[in-house]
């Protein structure tokens, strides 16, 4: 464990133990608090790691990994944005307000556990309690398509935690131990890597199923389609990346796949992320629901991640962090403006939507903004990941790869299109009704994470030099 | 053949028993009996593996906690399945199909 960010975790569990005996007489201070917590948190975080000295330095006085300092400002943003936006986006008399906030904060509390922890048991139990959070986040507005995403999530994460379990009973028998060090000793040591690799193929296979990547992604597109607005912002943008892709990326470093010692497993992953990208992006062009479309979006980025965790080379693990960033910022805005569009035009079927551009210019243009990132258009953050997973790709002699995920590129680029075209452009049909923009409250998050993705592309050299710091203490 | 390896063959029988049961039901229900035998499967192994290397204070240790852990997904769960026969009528995952595209 990460001693010096345990506060991180605790904080917003206190908070989640105290929002329940606040008056219910006064159900705005559940939102007061929650808010709160998130606030302070990432203003600790900005002074920690913003500093105009410890960015002048190179970031090396950051404390403990800089991956884990990084993601959890990645979950306390994500989270942030998500709190203030259900704080105007839920009705007056929602009866169970304190429950929504106090799982909210248990969430961000276990993605915090997840991403700090170094041994494979406590990653385990994080993983766990995340997933119980995020039923009954799914299904907090009682509808039936909650209902029924929530169960299709639960049948599937369940049986990746079994085999997560054997996983570790496979490392228990091998290493003796299940610390992130043993695993990292084990690799690097002559021992045939056999036995290891088996218990670590066992674990990912769990991972990859919690991270929705292709064969496993049946689960992903009902449970965002059907999760309560809020929350599947909430989901899409951080729960998934951090308790799937995150594990991914993580004990994919620890086994130096670079080195070439568990080759199978490395060149399966690499083909499972392929398939992803595939699967997703040719899956979100024929989809007529925008939070359905986005969900594909979302399993199709998810596979550039797994694709270069696959390969893990530093470089590769450059991109891989910082597609993981990107991701969670440009599909937060995505899925809050459709949860904007949700509220103000009542409906997310794409075949009833159009023209909104007029009336809801700050929702069609940051939507905009996000998509040319999830893209990769130049100046922005999604170009400077994909470019260098694109590279690692092509340096380390995976051509077809390569060349592949550079033309799925572009046909995200074609969905995304497809899907500004029918909601924000294009005529709009006579039967629907007048859908005004939404409140500047509800616009603040997407515009903040908005001017992020910019500010990330614009001042790409920083942020490289952070994740670089980052790789390469987890690397080595 | 060791008492170990017999371990070991029970286990992945388990798993497999557990894995069948949930793919040719349809009923909710049975396929959480089929989820519950491969993870009691999974169980099962990692105490094997706690007493094969002489470790079994450590993996008694990680059994309670899994056993807690995972009485709450499953508590999850059966609410889940509570809500959905309440909403739609009917415990059968075929007709769960409200959400396509």
């Amino acid at each position: 464990m990460d001693k010096g960010l345990l506060a991180y975790l605790y904080i917003p569990l206190f908070t989640a133990v105290v929002i329940p005996f606040l008056p219910k007489s006064k159900p705005k201070l559940a939102d007061l608090f929650a808010n709160a917590t998130l606030l302070a948190g990432l203003a600790n975080l900005a002074w920690l790691c913003l500093r105009p000295s410890v960015i002048a330095s190179g970031f090396i006085s950051v404390p403990g990994n800089g991956l884990s300092l990084l993601l959890v400002g990645l979950i306390y943003l994500v989270a942030l944005c998500v709190t203030f936006f259900s704080a105007n986006y839920l009705p007056e008399a929602m009866p169970n307000r304190g429950a929504y906030y106090s799982l909210l904060m248990v969430s961000v509390a276990a993605m915090c556990g997840i991403v700090t922890t170094s041994d494979f048991f406590t990653l385990y139990v994080f993983i766990e309690v995340l997933a119980v959070t995020s039923f009954a986040l799914i299904t907090v507005d009682e509808t039936l398509g909650g209902v029924e995403g929530a169960l299709k999530y639960f049948l599937l994460t369940f049986p990746a935690s079994a085999l997560i379990m054997a996983g570790i009973s496979i490392l228990l028998l091998t290493l003796g131990s299940l610390s992130y060090e043993s695993l990292r000793t084990a690799m690097s040591s002559g021992l045939p890597a056999g036995p290891v690799t088996f218990g670590v193929a066992l674990m990912m296979l769990g991972f990859l199923i919690k991270s929705g990547v292709a064969p496993f992604h049946t689960w992903t597109p009902d449970a965002y389609q059907g999760a309560y607005a809020p929350v599947s912002a909430h989901l899409g943008g951080i729960v998934t990346k951090i308790s799937g892709v995150y594990a991914v990326l993580k004990t994919a470093t620890l086994m130096n796949f670079f080195d070439g010692r568990a080759q199978g497993l490395s060149s399966g992953i690499m083909f499972l992320g392929m398939l992803s990208i595939a699967v997703g992006a040719l899956a979100a062009l024929r989809q007529k629901d925008f939070k359905r479309m986005l969900a594909f979006s979302s399993i199709s980025q998810v596979g550039y991640i797994v694709l270069a965790a696959g390969l893990g080379t530093p470089l590769a693990v450059i991109g891989a962090i910082f597609h993981l960033f990107n991701h969670a910022t440009f599909k937060t805005v995505l899925f809050l403006n459709s949860a904007s569009v949700e509220r103000s035009a009542g409906t997310t079927d794409m075949t009833k939507l159009g023209g909104l551009e007029h009336s809801m210019p700050w929702t069609s243009w940051t939507s905009v903004i996000a998509l040319l990132s999830t893209a990769g258009v130049p100046p922005l953050s999604g170009f400077w990941s994909k470019l260098l997973i694109i590279l690692a790709l092509w340096e380390s002699g995976f051509k077809t790869y390569a060349v592949l995920a550079l033309l799925f590129s572009i046909v995200t680029l074609a969905y995304f299109m497809m899907m500004q075209k029918k909601v924000f452009f294009g005529k709009k049909p006579a039967e629907a009704g007048a859908a005004p923009e939404v409140s500047p409250q509800l616009l603040a998050p997407a515009v903040l994470m908005s001017a992020i993705i910019v500010a990330a592309g614009l001042l790409f050299p920083y942020f490289y030099s952070y994740v670089r710091m980052a790789a390469e203490r987890i690397i080595l | 053949m060791s008492a170990f390896s017999l371990d070991w063959y029970f286990i992945t029988l388990l798993i497999f028993v557990g894995l069948y049961g949930m793919l040719v039901s349809r009923s909710i229900i049975r396929q959480l009996i089929g989820l519950e035998i491969v993870s009691k499967a999974a169980m099962l192994a990692v105490i094997s593996a706690g007493a094969l290397t002489s470790n079994l204070m450590l993996a008694q240790a990680l059994i309670i906690t899994m056993i807690v852990v995972e009485v709450v997904v499953v508590a999850a769960g059966l609410a889940l399945l509570v809500k959905a026969h309440r909403l739609s009528g009917s415990a059968d995952i075929w007709k769960l199909d409200s959400l396509k595209g």
